[in-house]
């Protein structure tokens, strides 16, 4: 017994050693404040699965220094101790990177903090245009609502869809969603016959598809939170005839997002919705990505597109720390040498746009389909290039 | 609510035998230079955790003011948020747009938080028990979902950010490492302990408590329960807009949640942790649950809810008073010791 301690203690001490390794090696650390209790917990989770995906692909360090991840819980959005607990990041734990923010209120927090420390943020995924214009230290890489739904605003008009409705929950990312496909679908000669706005938190639909029959329309554009009420609104559009009235059903892809495809089942069948990732693209990074998270944690059911957004975040930071060449982190440099750059991700190409520090992508026009039993967003059509076209919209 | 149950018999309690009613409750003159004290200790001790300390005194005069209606008047409320988040929000209004004075964004919480409070005090408080409870709770949605509409005011779901106090007398800036912060809430708490301490020795809070014990007894002699309670509702409105503004000055960002049902929630949580009725049961509950909720985060960052279940089961069946009864207790069997001796 206390040989086989003593040995595990020698190898310990061998094991830190080698770890240590060349002299001058540091350990950079990334505070990720992200919900990882709670209701909202299943997207800190995606984080921090792709987060160590990433670091299994790409290993811990990056030259000599040993890349380090913090994770903070912040169960719910709350901007107050979203700040607190990145202050206590930046000033006690002296990380040189602050990443990860699910909320848009969580990630405008840390505005004054970052650009006070000096500290890049990298936004896995708060979707409002406007936060990247708070602070220049800001790097996206997730999507915007603007993004999302300016492609197939467009694709809807080239079908010949004349008239359409939007029917959106009502709040922020709701609003900018309605915003983005009335200006966009107006724009390409169709009519926006009635603009819905639903409360955030009803699960009775009922009402509303009334609504969407009487004005006639021959689609509709929908946005809600994730969830419950999604799953409702897809349930009543069915319920209610209107699917077999023939009204077509589009919607950014939070509607069909992967983790949630078991519960909405079949009702979800045949919604066509545009997002930046799909657990089924078609590529052999996302092939290596999704069997490397299989390997690692057993399932791919809850891969979806805060996964991706957190993968290509992480990306970004090692990029980030690559070109500071090792040692300190000067902020605003690290930002700066990033802008621009292009790489390849399993979502497709990506940019980071100079201008806005957000990710420039193809956006997929996808249909939920059953593949091998399983239900997928099978991505039908690609627009590539997708700048942000929310940013510096006057609201 | 239960406090009224738990209380002991004043006759068969040791406490209450040696010291007067308004004396044990907030333990004398002592208890508020020692939160001073301790508070001041932790910015000695703990440089790194200020943004958590800061969090703490602000979140400690917010379970102060539900501390004055519910520990003081009875008054059963889910929905002391409501006052909380309309003073963080009338604090972050006036700072963007006219004057971003701390103390002046702390005056504007404390009339709105009071301004709302009595409004809608004296439109819901003829009702008693689960209705009283179920119309704070209608009141703090709507002022929820008020703070969600007015996107041009409050940024709505996004929240109002853009909040940049000025130093404090023009001399203390508001640093990242938070050590203005700090202190600032920290005078503010201390600065309503002394005013709530003050209040509740009055005539006024004697006759609220009076209200709470035997409300029938109060009218008999000649005073009206309800006016007592809505005044009382205002006066805890103003604590709690005062609370919600210091957030606002402290973390520069004001969100709905801080209007929300779960803020609510949590401060009856941390009051009833600490011991309702005592003022400072509120700072104690607390600085309890925020600082355990905090270490236990950062160890596990995945699973800390259910140790946090595990812990406030655990002080329930073993204080059912709060923390503060047990030290109460503690302290009521030394002095028995003493009497012995």
């Amino acid at each position: 017994m206390t040989r086989t301690l003593r040995n595990a203690l020698l190898g310990t001490a061998f094991g830190l050693a080698l770890a240590a390794g060349p002299a001058g090696a540091a350990t950079i650390k990334v505070g990720v404040v992200a919900p990882f209790s709670g209701p909202f917990g299943v997207a800190g989770k995606t984080f921090r699965e792709a987060i160590e995906v990433y670091q299994a692909q790409h290993g811990k360090t990056v030259g000599n220094d040993t890349v380090e991840f913090v994770y903070k819980d912040l169960d719910q959005a709350n901007p107050a101790q979203s700040k607190a607990l990145s202050q206590e990041l930046i000033v006690k734990e002296k990380v040189s990177f602050l990443a990860g923010y699910f909320f848009t209120p969580d990630a405008l927090a840390v505005a004054p903090l970052i650009d006070e420390a000096n500290i890049p943020c990298v936004i896995f995924n708060a979707a409002t245009s406007a936060i990247t214009e708070k602070s220049p230290r800001y790097v996206r890489t997730s999507f915007t609502l603007w993004q999302n739904t300016v492609p197939l605003a467009e694709y809807m008009a080239k079908q010949g869809i004349k008239k359409a409705v939007s029917a959106v929950s009502d709040y922020g990312p709701g609003l900018d969603g309605e915003a983005a496909f009335k200006t966009t679908f107006e724009k390409h000669g169709g009519t926006v016959v009635d603009s819905i706005r639903m409360p955030l938190k009803s699960t009775d639909f009922a009402p509303f598809m009334q609504r969407i029959k009487d004005s006639g329309a021959e689609a509709v554009y929908a946005f809600l939170p994730a969830g419950p009420t999604t799953l409702a609104f897809t349930k009543a559009f069915s319920d209610t005839g209107l699917k077999a009235a023939g009204i077509k059903f589009f919607g950014p892809g939070d509607l069909t997002q992967e983790p949630d495809l078991p519960a909405l089942g079949d009702a979800a069948l045949g919604v066509t919705t545009s997002f930046n990732y799909s657990r089924a693209h078609d590529s052999a990074m996302n092939k290596a990505f999704v069997a490397k998270h299989k390997e690692m944690f057993g399932s791919t059911d809850t891969v979806t597109f805060s996964s991706v957004g957190a993968y290509d975040g992480v990306h970004v930071i090692y990029q980030m720390i690559k070109n500071g060449g090792g040692g300190k982190i000067d902020g605003a440099k690290a930002v700066e040498s990033v802008k621009g750059m292009s790489w390849e991700s399993p979502r497709g190409p990506l940019t980071i746009d100079p201008d806005s520090r957000h990710v420039t992508q193809t956006i997929y026009l996808r249909t939920v389909e059953k593949v091998d039993g399983k239900l997928e967003n099978v991505e039908k059509e690609a627009f590539p290039k997708q700048p942000d076209y929310g940013y510096k919209v006057a609201k | 609510m239960t406090s009224v149950a738990e209380r002991p018999d004043p006759m068969s309690d040791p406490v209450s035998r040696h010291t007067p009613p308004a004396a044990r409750r907030d333990l004398g003159w002592i208890g508020i230079p020692l939160v001073a004290a301790v508070g001041l200790a932790a910015y000695w001790l703990l440089p790194d955790d200020l943004a958590l300390l800061t969090r703490i005194a602000a979140s400690a005069l917010f379970v102060l003011s539900l501390d004055l209606v519910l520990g003081y008047g009875g008054i059963a409320t889910l929905g002391q948020a409501a006052m909380f988040g309309t003073g963080a929000y009338a604090a972050g209004i006036v700072a963007v747009n006219w004057i971003n004075d701390p103390f002046a964004m702390l005056a504007a919480g404390g009339i709105a938080g009071g301004g709302i409070a009595l409004a809608t005090g004296a439109l819901i408080l003829h009702a008693r028990g689960l209705t009283l409870l179920m119309l704070t709770i209608a009141v703090g949605q709507i002022v929820q979902e008020v703070a969600n509409k007015a996107r041009d005011w409050t940024g709505g779901s996004d929240g109002l950010s853009g909040i940049d106090p000025a130093p404090v007398l023009g001399l203390f800036r508001f640093d990242m490492f938070g050590r203005t912060s700090y202190l600032f809430a920290l005078a503010v708490l201390v600065a309503g302990l002394l005013v709530a301490r003050r209040i509740m020795r009055s005539p006024f809070g004697l006759a609220c408590r009076g209200v709470r014990e035997d409300p029938l007894r109060i009218s008999a002699i000649g005073g009206s329960p309800k006016s007592y309670l809505v005044a009382l509702y205002a006066v805890a409105g103003v604590f709690a807009g005062v609370a919600g503004a210091l957030t606002a000055v402290t973390s520069g960002i004001v969100g709905l949640d801080s209007a929300g049902f779960p803020w609510s929630a949590e401060a009856l949580v941390m009051l009833v942790l600490g011991g309702t009725g005592r003022l400072y049961g509120a700072v104690i509950g607390t600085a309890a649950f925020m600082g355990i909720h905090h270490i236990l985060a950062a160890s596990d960052p995945f699973h800390w809810m259910g140790f946090i279940g595990l812990f406030l089961i655990g002080i329930v069946l073993f204080l059912p008073g709060g923390i503060a009864s047990g030290l109460e207790r503690l302290g009521g069997l030394l002095r028995r010791k003493e009497d012995r001796a």
